[in-house]
């Protein structure tokens, strides 16, 4: 079953925002669309309190009070809307206790909006900005009935219901980047199933339409490749490729580079899709970087740890090293190549422990270029794809903590508003 | 750190499963799933291991060193050292079974936990218990050897409530299967 960040996590609780303080004084002169929509509006209404109290002052005594005019009643306004997702923006799964996925405004501290999602829902997003797609798994009875799978359209604007693709089976885990990954521009959808044998579902985006199943024996955790289809790790330490638009897909396996076993590589990796980059972290410590296409090159690994200047981790008992770890354990910020990840003092097998710093890495470097330290352990990392990003970090509590990546001051703490997978739109 | 002999495992589960069940489409697919075996490791590092293990406190994860075998209420009992999620045993259930009106999925993850009294290492199916909401009591992570989803049945975030009329997850049992 799948890891559960918050414990406690009841119901309802997890849109409440506590910021530190008011989002707006932290960050002055830079309203997101939506803040201007109630700014609109709270100065009508400002204005209309303040004519009320200016005609109080007038007549001056109690009796006025119930002579004057009553308030109007509120009008019917338009709904609120939301821009396209914007680099700041953060999605933030609310894990396995409450569905759906809440979009904050990263400047702000703000919630915008909630993406609705079914338990154990994947969210994706479309690049051209139109929609957000949600691949999720419903019954007609609540949990019992006829099982349904389906990628559910939402506008992405209105976040209102555009329309949903049906689609056989999808596995239920949550808590993963690389399960419902987007191809072709935002035209092609892949969706990883387990039933117990391992497939990818290939949707058409585009059509609104299933194509077709592709068995996918012992790999899993998708990487879009455009113009080849996608990538997977596999269970005996080989990358597959698989040319899933091909009428016959073709599936080819790297040599064996990692062991699935005894040093696995976190399924929640970086990638860099534009680039088609991958960065991988196994649980000791080893980074490689692979280059995806019809034929991949993987390079050769080197330690996180002597990136650092640390002495690098193993796999022995006992043994007391730093060690990557958590659920979503890696962010990868593009436009740099850097990438953050979350590190913890411990033996190995502790690939699920949270992280007390976060360490920025820069792949191409080598070099581990600072040290975070947290005030929560974390196990959930992203970073937002602005110039100055941000990290968006999470740990049991639930708290969700922005910070400025280059300082690690803490911009915003939203109390119970983690818990799940933390995505970041890319910039556009 | 010793490696272990997933091949082994999934023919010991096999030989349980085939017992155990009915039902066609499941096991197609487990067949298919089971396709995927060869691709295990079957290196001779796991096969030179498996002739004489080390059960040495110093061979041992911090798991393990702390693993107790008198209450199966605690997270460190030691048949959980890979299980996820609420104990049965703590939801109306027991170690191994379901608590009532909940159905037990006849496909798992695994794990290979060191009993402390005998110093043997054993097979644990960590079978769920599904068709109930998630009970919510006593959460526990274990991690020995706990690997990633391109290795399903030794990963413990996924559901596997597969084969049961329900695929809603409620609570967690750890099966004895064997000595591993």
């Amino acid at each position: 079953m799948p890891h559960i960040g918050t414990p406690s996590g009841g119901r309802g609780r997890a849109g409440r925002t506590n910021t530190k303080g008011p989002g707006t004084m932290k960050i002055p002169g830079k309203p997101s669309l939506s803040t201007k929509n109630w700014g609109a509006m709270n100065v009508a209404k400002a204005r209309k309190a303040a004519l009320a109290a200016a005609g109080l002052a007038l007549m001056g005594s109690a009796a006025a009070l119930h002579a004057s005019a009553p308030l109007p009643p509120d009008e019917e306004g338009e709904p609120i809307t939301l821009t396209a997702p914007k680099a700041n923006w953060v999605y933030v799964d609310r894990g396995f206790t409450v569905p759906g996925t809440v979009i904050y405004d990263s400047d702000t501290g703000k919630m915008l909006g909630l993406v609705e999602g079914s338990w154990l829902s994947d969210l994706a997003i479309d690049p051209n900005g139109k929609a957000y797609y949600v691949a999720e798994t419903m019954w007609t009875k609540g949990f019992r009935g006829t099982r349904q799978d389906m990628i559910t359209v939402y506008d992405a604007n209105s976040l209102f219901l555009k329309t949903e693709i049906a689609m056989p089976g999808r596995i239920l885990i949550g808590s993963r980047k690389h399960n419902f990954v987007l191809n072709d521009e935002g035209k092609t959808a892949y969706v990883y199933n387990l039933d117990p044998a391992s497939s990818v579902n290939v949707v058409d985006l585009a059509k609104g339409k299933f194509v077709k199943k592709i068995e996918l024996p012992g790999c899993a955790s998708l990487m879009p490749i455009h113009g080849v289809g996608f990538s997977a790790l596999c269970s005996d330490g080989s990358l597959a490729t698989v040319t899933a638009s091909a009428a016959k897909p073709v599936i080819t396996r790297s040599t064996p580079f990692f062991s699935a076993t005894n040093d696995p590589i976190f399924d929640n990796f970086g990638y860099d899709q534009a680039k088609k980059q991958a960065v991988f972290l196994t649980y000791t410590g080893q980074v490689y970087t692979a280059q995806l296409g019809a034929t991949p090159t993987i390079s050769e690994p080197f330690t996180i740890q002597a990136a650092a200047g640390v002495t690098p981790a193993d796999t022995k008992p006992l043994d007391v090293h730093w060690y990557p770890g958590g659920q979503q354990s890696m962010a990868l910020h593009l436009a740099s190549g850097h990438a953050f990840v979350l590190m913890h003092m411990g033996e190995y097998w502790t690939h699920k422990e949270a992280g007390t710093e976060v360490w920025e890495l820069d792949v191409a470097a080598k070099k581990v270029v600072k040290r975070i330290p947290l005030e929560e352990p974390a196990d959930h990392v992203a970073v937002t794809q602005e110039a100055n990003p941000k990290l968006i970090v999470s740990g049991d509590s639930g708290d969700l903590y922005i910070l400025d990546a280059e300082t690690g001051e803490e911009k915003h703490k939203l109390e119970k508003s983690g818990g799940g997978t933390i995505r970041t739109a890319e910039a556009k | 750190m010793k490696t272990f002999n997933p091949d082994a495992m999934g023919e010991k589960l096999l030989r349980r499963f085939a017992g155990g069940t009915s039902r066609r489409g499941i096991l197609s697919r487990l067949g298919l799933a089971l396709v995927a075996a060869p691709a295990f490791p079957l290196l001779p590092v796991s096969r030179a291991s498996a002739a004489k293990p080390d059960r040495s406190p110093e061979a041992k994860t911090t798991f393990a060193r702390n693993a107790q075998s008198t209450d199966d209420t605690k997270c460190t009992y030691w048949r959980y050292c890979a299980i996820d999620g609420s104990l049965c045993s703590c939801c109306g259930g027991t170690l191994n079974k379901c608590p009532p009106g909940s159905e037990h999925s006849p496909v798992s993850w695994v794990g290979t936990c060191i009993n402390p009294d005998d110093g043997r290492a054993y097979l644990i199916a960590y079978r769920d218990c599904c068709g109930k909401a998630y009970c919510m009591k006593c959460n526990c992570d274990g991690t020995d050897r706990e690997t990633q989803l391109y290795v399903p049945q030794l990963n413990n975030d996924v559901i596997w409530c597969f084969g049961t009329n329900s695929m809603e997850y409620h609570c967690s049992t750890a099966v004895l299967v064997g000595t591993a």
